[in-house]
């Protein structure tokens, strides 16, 4: 769709919104009326038709902005703000919500953003401190080497971001939750694993299995090179985004797609901020030996996967063996916690609140012969 | 399966037939296994919580629906009712052939009721099986979710525990801080859905540790206990071992708390791919145990695990 040949912007239509994009609606959901408007050459055509074109695509643009439109980060996170490393030139760029307990420090998945914890957060930040950066290269975040998204380096940054927004202290540092995504689930498990977060309380990770994962980064190039390589309009981004089930909840889409692009000009256009297919070399030293790393962390682990089928060997064995919690998501898609952002902060609370995290004495209530207290 | 016009000689004609069929892994038909739950539900409603059973008898852990795997038990174990039974549990989901697993040891429940037990795995829940398989494979065997309801119907009637003997307690997963005596498990009222929590979770969810004293499973249900626990809860209730299932182990078997608990999972290389050997735990007229392991049995035609590549995975 970035190859279109787009007519100039019409009169009378708004300014956030351009004919482009218009158009390309008109060509998924109004076949009839494409062709007039897709293909129209401004030059040949009368005003009047000039005009009955604008019209069509005003109100195929409000069609497109009342669904496709994006929504900001604001409606969901707190706030917003920029982490400078100290000693670098590294800066962080960090959303968070919620102003009390444990903190859940959420890693997005490779090309998205923090905001892509926007939904979940929403419903979390009641008894959780949500914090979600950017990841290096990725989002609003800008590093001295922003191709640098080896598993070593991202780890490090991960470390770096809690203990410049906590303090180094352990006495100052507030019981922490690492959660991540595809590549940020990775990532969390590996930083969860350099034991450098003394007050790590918990390890979450969403839909990336070592077995699994290994097996696909053979078709990823092809998968990422099917992507469109731009958008006309962040509408197209979101509309792409949605169609495609890359995120199936409409809402977490319209929030977290603008997050990924960054805008062109000459002409207008949205491309993607991220450089996946670059960062190649990595993913292997993303995911390999995860499952190990995973089962060998000494705190509470949940597993959520979008479908058993998911499962490798190791973690098989440790699930049956009773080592770590798993919840399935059969209806979600592979960003669970954007496609069903209600049931997963439920899932990630209760687990938390099992757990005891964040909470003083454990509740011996439950225990009415044996030992007096419960270990975690 | 039709019934033969012929019966009068073996008033148990049809119902041999069906385990025959089931025997070769077909499937009974709904009507079929609507009949056979009907009374399978009349034997198990009769039966205690702590189901007293005598020796010699055979101990065995999950079997997940690995149905050809469950043959090859009763090749090892011996036929019923040459050989008695006590099944712990976790009958369907994960393996392929749910259906042809849960209505075989069903329908040898019913022909032979004192010669099989067929306990309650934390599997054996309506919400579970929704997630690990059988719901699908119910579907996808009947066209509908007729013989899921059935089944999951009668998973409430299974009892909860056994007891060999008055000596060897078995059950699928482990004590419970809410119950130190079997007196309160016969109090239970277990007909009902797999509880999230409490006494009746406990039992089919919880797991023996290393550390002593009561622990929160790191499965997010149930408890893990130590072998303090586990002394004191054999002392109190004058018993010599809890016989278990519910975790893979290696060996196919494994004991913990210098003997007082035994793991036992009979699931040969669990889920097509975890590499495990199975055992059993025969029981014999003395109380002395053997355990057998056995692997896979040899198959063919069984459907390929190689999974579908995802779209999206960085």
């Amino acid at each position: 769709m970035s190859g279109l040949s787009r007519p100039p912007k019409p009169r009378g239509a708004p300014g956030k919104s351009n004919m482009g994009e218009a158009s390309h609606t008109s060509t998924q959901e109004l076949g009839h009326i494409e062709e007039d408007t897709i293909t129209g050459d401004e030059s040949s055509a009368s005003p009047e038709a000039a005009e009955s074109r604008a019209t069509v695509a005003e109100a195929l643009t409000k069609q497109a902005d009342s669904r496709y439109g994006p929504l900001p980060w604001s409606n969901y996170f707190d706030e917003e703000r920029d982490v400078e490393i100290a000693g670098t030139t590294d800066m962080f760029h960090v959303y968070s919500a919620g102003k009390e307990g444990p903190v859940l420090l959420c890693l997005h998945g490779g090309g998205y953003t923090g905001v892509s914890f926007a939904t979940a957060a929403a419903h979390m930040k009641a008894t959780c401190r949500v914090i979600a950066p950017d990841l290096r290269g990725h989002g609003r975040t800008r590093t001295s080497d922003d191709a640098d998204l080896s598993a070593e380096t991202l780890c490090e940054d991960t470390v770096r971001i809690f203990t410049t927004m906590f303090g180094d202290k352990k006495e100052d540092q507030p019981p922490v939750v690492l959660i991540g995504h595809s590549m940020g689930g990775a990532i969390a498990a590996r930083t969860a694993a350099l034991r450098k977060l003394p007050t790590l309380a918990a390890l979450v990770v969403i839909d990336v299995v070592e077995g699994t994962a290994m097996s696909s980064l053979a078709f990823m190039q092809g998968v990422l090179a099917q992507r469109p390589s731009s958008f006309p309009s962040l509408d197209e981004a979101i509309r792409w985004a949605h169609r495609t089930s890359a995120v199936r909840n409409e809402e977490s889409a319209r929030v977290s797609v603008p997050s990924q692009m960054v805008r062109k000009e000459n002409p207008e256009r949205y491309e993607w901020r991220a450089q996946l297919k670059e960062s190649e070399p990595h993913w292997a030293g993303w995911y390999q030996g995860l499952s190990d790393v995973f089962l060998a962390v000494p705190v509470p682990k949940l597993l959520l996967l979008a479908g058993t089928d998911r499962m490798d060997k190791p973690l098989t064995i440790g699930q049956m063996q009773g080592k770590f919690q798993m919840t399935i998501f059969k209806t979600a898609g592979h960003a669970i916690h954007e496609d069903e952002p209600e049931q997963f902060s439920e899932t990630v609370l209760g687990f938390v609140s099992r757990h005891r995290i964040g909470q003083g004495a454990l509740e011996i209530s439950a225990l009415k012969w044996g030992s007096k207290t419960l270990h975690r | 399966m039709s019934v033969p016009a012929i019966v009068a000689a073996n008033p148990h004609a049809g119902l041999d037939g069906q385990i025959s069929q089931l025997h070769e892994c077909k499937p009974l038909a709904e009507n079929e296994v609507r009949a056979l739950c009907e009374k399978a539900r009349e034997i198990l409603i009769e039966e205690s919580n702590v189901q007293p059973v005598k020796c010699p008898v055979t101990i065995c852990g999950d079997v997940h629906g690995q149905f050809h795997d469950l043959a090859e038990l009763f090749r090892i174990g011996g036929k019923t009712p040459d050989t008695n039974y006590c099944f712990l549990g976790d009958y369907v989901d994960r393996g392929y052939y749910s259906v042809e697993t849960v209505t075989l040891l069903v329908a040898l429940k019913v022909r032979y009721p004192d010669r099989i037990t067929i306990l309650r795995g934390n599997h054996e829940s309506r919400q579970i099986t929704q997630v690990y398989g059988f719901y699908d494979e119910c579907l996808r065997k009947y066209g509908n979710a007729n013989v899921w309801k059935i089944f999951t119907d009668l998973f409430d009637y299974f009892p909860l525990t056994a007891l060999v003997e008055n000596q060897i307690f078995c059950l699928h997963g482990g004590l419970s801080p809410s119950i130190d005596s079997l007196d309160h498990i016969r109090d239970l009222d277990r007909v009902q859905e797999v509880p999230h929590e409490g006494p009746m979770c406990d039992l089919l969810w919880s797991d023996p540790d290393d550390r002593c004293g009561w622990g929160i499973s790191p499965r997010g249900a149930g408890y893990t206990f130590g072998q303090d626990i586990s002394e004191q809860f054999n002392h109190n209730n004058s018993l010599k071992l809890v016989a278990r299932a519910h975790q893979l182990v290696m060996e196919g078997y494994n004991w913990c708390h210098d003997h007082k608990v035994v793991t036992i999972f009979s699931a040969p290389n669990y889920c097509y791919r975890c590499g495990n050997m199975a055992a059993i735990l025969e029981v014999d007229d003395n109380m002395g145990h053997t355990f057998i392991q056995f692997e896979p049995a040899p198959r063919r035609g069984e459907p390929d695990v190689t999974r579908r590549t995802p779209d999206y995975f960085l």
